[in-house]
């Protein structure tokens, strides 16, 4: 018998019946497990969300300008504005943004051809697309916390547990993606900072979510038989908001963290300076953001609501604590920084715009726990909100700028994106000081609470006029980002690697073929195009000081 | 007998080890059994949080028409216990390449799973009251309720399991599914232990 041996690469394929094309326009949209498609999706849906929930915002805002009564909108309208405006900014925004990111770049960034479980993400989209939808609409049928229609309110909780659900699916497909789908080499030491930054927040997001999920699940129970705890829709919010309070409110902005550490040291020309402490440090900050046993509990007469945890010894320490690992890691940034050679670019501007937002949010939290300053149910933590939200969003928009030959396969246009993260942040940061300002006046978080301790109305009636055009110019900074990624392409190819990335997205073509790599890369550093541009060399732009990985 | 030269030289081109699977579905299942574990202990805290908070009041925890009685507890407690070495028995058949044990461990292990679920729903009417009756009764009949889904999740996991073993896919991954069905279920008997411990036992 003889044996003929060819390449596998000239073996023709066996003749058969031709494959059926692959499906084009909604059915690949609606069909598409692709990672970069279904990431694109949570994107550009969650970006849209993220727009109604800053109209929303500029609403309330405005309703507080005249602290004398309901100027704009019906006192209970307010009221479940009030609620919507942070549910939709976290849970319709800003998370399902973060996800979607992390959907398409991290199996780029690890080397994987696709996410761990494609269908499920795709599954997990649909799924927060449907619940997102009636969590609106069940708002917009007088349902919602605050809500008069009884039904529209056990409506708005069995779909936001939907959405949770979703949104924990999608986390699970990219945290496995990271942890089990490596390319050879590369360690969890050696894994980009990002995708470090989506284990440890997603991790956290799991073990919240479902906390959430759970009390929802109670809450639901409850309106349905006998409201015992709750005694109907005006307790649904207490439920909820305490994602929105320290610790949990930091738990969203883990993988800002991670996004902005990857973006410096490029624009650095530079490895970044002790990428094992980032890592650590990033661990540290999503260690201290599990928060979810700092929340209203239950009582069985549904009257008293137990939080022994305030200004309690944990708590405050925790407060404290966060402050170390951002400021630690603001530090490594800016040794990065300056011993590299900076090119100011735009992914670099909106990432250190981050940094600050989210450093001052810590910041304020850690005054937040100081018992005697007594700013905890005032507008001094809805600034602290708004600091951390806002940092995660231009955080997330300078991923956008950053990944966005990999994800759209173009540059996004540079002066409109620039214009509208500035805008943004701005708009956000001074929305933030003026309510933190008011706070300090006493002014409450609550929009409907009493007025009774609030000293010099006229100062804070100016100081929420301030945050109102804060708002405003922040929402069209989101705008101008929107418009930006709408834009269409000027030029008909973008480099591989515009920005001499040092991680392994930057190995593929812009945009990914499928499959993302012809051939699953082998991986020696933390950093290996940058390893790889200056093999050889006899020095690098800048050396690193770690020894090899 | 040690390999000559000439032998190794035999196996110099062949194609290298394929690198070790990854365990794409053990890790997920790991992850979606932690995040479902949490679903469950966070009512058994507040539960836990209630009746500590009414008994330091000095008043009696579960009203006089709360009747949780042991038995059926206990009965599912062994139940799932039972499924759970079971469960380990076919893993380990399938790992050794055992079919016909790994039937039967399957098997024996969907029809226990089956067979606590009957415990529970005992254990509802043995309650003797309704779901709003009271604070308590909404709570345990939640807890146990969402144990249950919990059950029947890892229950439809161990039947594909079983019939992808059925089907004679006995390669390293299907191994692998086997395990990660195990171990959502290792994780929901763990988690049934914290809710016996803290209704049945404790009431």
């Amino acid at each position: 018998m003889t044996v003929t041996e060819a390449p596998r690469d000239v073996v023709e394929a066996p003749a058969g019946p031709a494959l059926s094309a692959p499906p084009t326009g909604l059915a690949a949209v609606v069909g598409s497990g692709d990672p970069r498609t279904v990431g694109r999706l949570f994107i550009g849906t969650s970006l849209l969300f993220l727009l109604m929930a800053g109209v929303v915002a500029i609403l309330v805002g405005f309703e507080r300008v005249d602290l004398s009564g309901f100027e704009v909108l019906d006192s209970d309208i307010v009221r479940q504005l009030f609620t919507l405006q942070s549910i939709a900014a976290v849970f319709l925004g800003v998370l399902p943004l973060l996800i979607g990111l992390a959907t398409a770049v991290v199996p780029l960034q690890v080397g994987a051809s696709t996410v761990a479980f494609p269908r499920a993400s795709a599954a997990a989209y649909w799924t927060f697309l449907a619940s997102g939808g009636v969590v609106l609409a069940a708002y917009a049928l007088d349902g919602g916390p605050f809500g008069g229609d009884a039904e529209a309110v056990s409506l708005f909780v069995a779909a936001f547990i939907a959405l949770l659900v979703a949104l924990a699916v999608a986390t699970v497909s990219v945290v496995t993606t990271v942890l089990t789908l490596r390319a050879p080499g590369m360690t969890l030491r050696r894994t980009p900072l990002f995708s470090w930054s989506m284990v440890v927040g997603g991790t956290v997001w799991l073990l919240t979510l479902p906390v959430l999920a759970a009390v929802m699940l109670l809450v639901y129970l409850d309106l349905q038989y006998g409201q015992q705890f709750l005694g109907g829709s005006d307790g649904v919010y207490d439920r909820i908001a305490w994602v929105f309070w320290q610790p949990t409110l930091y738990v969203v902005a883990v993988p800002a963290l991670g996004i902005v550490a990857d973006i410096v040291p490029v624009f650095a020309h530079r490895r970044h300076h002790r990428h094992a402490a980032a890592m650590g440090l990033i661990g540290l900050f999503g260690a201290l953001s599990f928060g979810a046993w700092a929340q209203i509990g239950f009582s069985v007469d549904g009257q008293s609501n137990p939080t022994d945890w305030l200004y309690d010894g944990v708590w405050i320490a925790v407060g404290f604590l966060a402050l170390l690992p951002v400021v630690g890691l603001l530090g490594l940034w800016a040794a990065t920084l300056a011993r590299g050679r900076v090119r100011l670019g735009t992914p670099l501007i909106l990432a250190l715009f981050a940094g600050l937002l989210i450093g001052g949010g810590v910041a304020a939290g850690a005054v937040t726990v100081i018992e005697e300053v007594d700013v905890v149910t005032t507008t001094w933590a809805s600034g602290q909100e708004l600091l951390v939200v806002a940092g995660t969003l231009v955080a997330a928009a300078a991923g956008l700028a950053f990944w966005a030959p990999k994800l759209y396969g173009k540059l996004l246009p540079d002066g409109l994106v620039r214009l509208g993260a500035t805008l943004l942040a701005l708009g956000a940061g001074v929305a933030a000081v003026a309510y933190g300002v008011a706070g300090l006046y006493d002014q409450p978080r609550a929009i409907a609470a009493s007025l009774d301790g609030v000293s010099e109305i006229d100062t804070v009636e100016t100081l929420n006029l301030v945050a109102a055009v804060g708002l405003v110019a922040a929402v069209v900074g989101g705008l101008a980002i929107v418009a930006a990624l709408a834009a269409p392409v000027r030029r008909r190819t973008v480099a591989d690697d515009p920005w001499d990335g040092h991680t392994l997205e930057w190995a593929t073509s812009s945009p990914p073929p499928v499959g993302n790599f012809a051939a699953v890369p082998e991986v020696t550093s933390e950093a290996p195009l940058y390893d790889a541009r200056y093999a050889g060399a006899s020095a690098g732009p800048a050396e690193s000081t770690e020894a090899p990985a | 007998m040690a390999a000559s030269s000439a032998d190794i030289e035999v196996f110099a081109g062949a194609p290298a080890a394929e690198p070790p699977r990854p365990r794409v579905l053990l890790v997920g299942s790991a992850l979606a059994s932690g995040a479902a574990a949490m679903v469950v202990l966070t009512l058994v805290a507040v539960y836990a949080r209630m009746r500590a908070d009414v008994i330091a009041s000095g008043q009696r925890w579960l009203p006089e028409d709360v009747n949780v009685q042991l038995s059926p507890g206990n009965m599912g407690m062994v139940t799932l216990l039972m499924s759970a070495v079971t469960v380990a028995w076919a893993v380990y058949s399938l790992r050794n390449d055992d079919r016909v044990h790994a039937y039967l461990a399957f098997g024996l292990s969907i029809l226990l799973g089956v067979a606590y679920i009957p415990t529970v729903a005992y254990g509802w009417q043995q309650l003797g009251v309704g779901i709003t009756s009271s604070t308590q009764a909404l709570l345990i009949f939640t807890i146990t309720g969402l144990h249950v889904a919990m059950t029947g999740v890892g229950l439809a996991f161990l039947a594909v399991m079983a019939f992808r073993a059925l089907g004679g896919q006995l390669t390293g991954r299907a191994a692998e599914g086997a395990s990660a069905a195990a171990l959502y279920w290792f994780v929901t008997v763990a988690v049934y232990g914290v809710v016996w411990y803290a209704i049945t036992i404790t009431k």
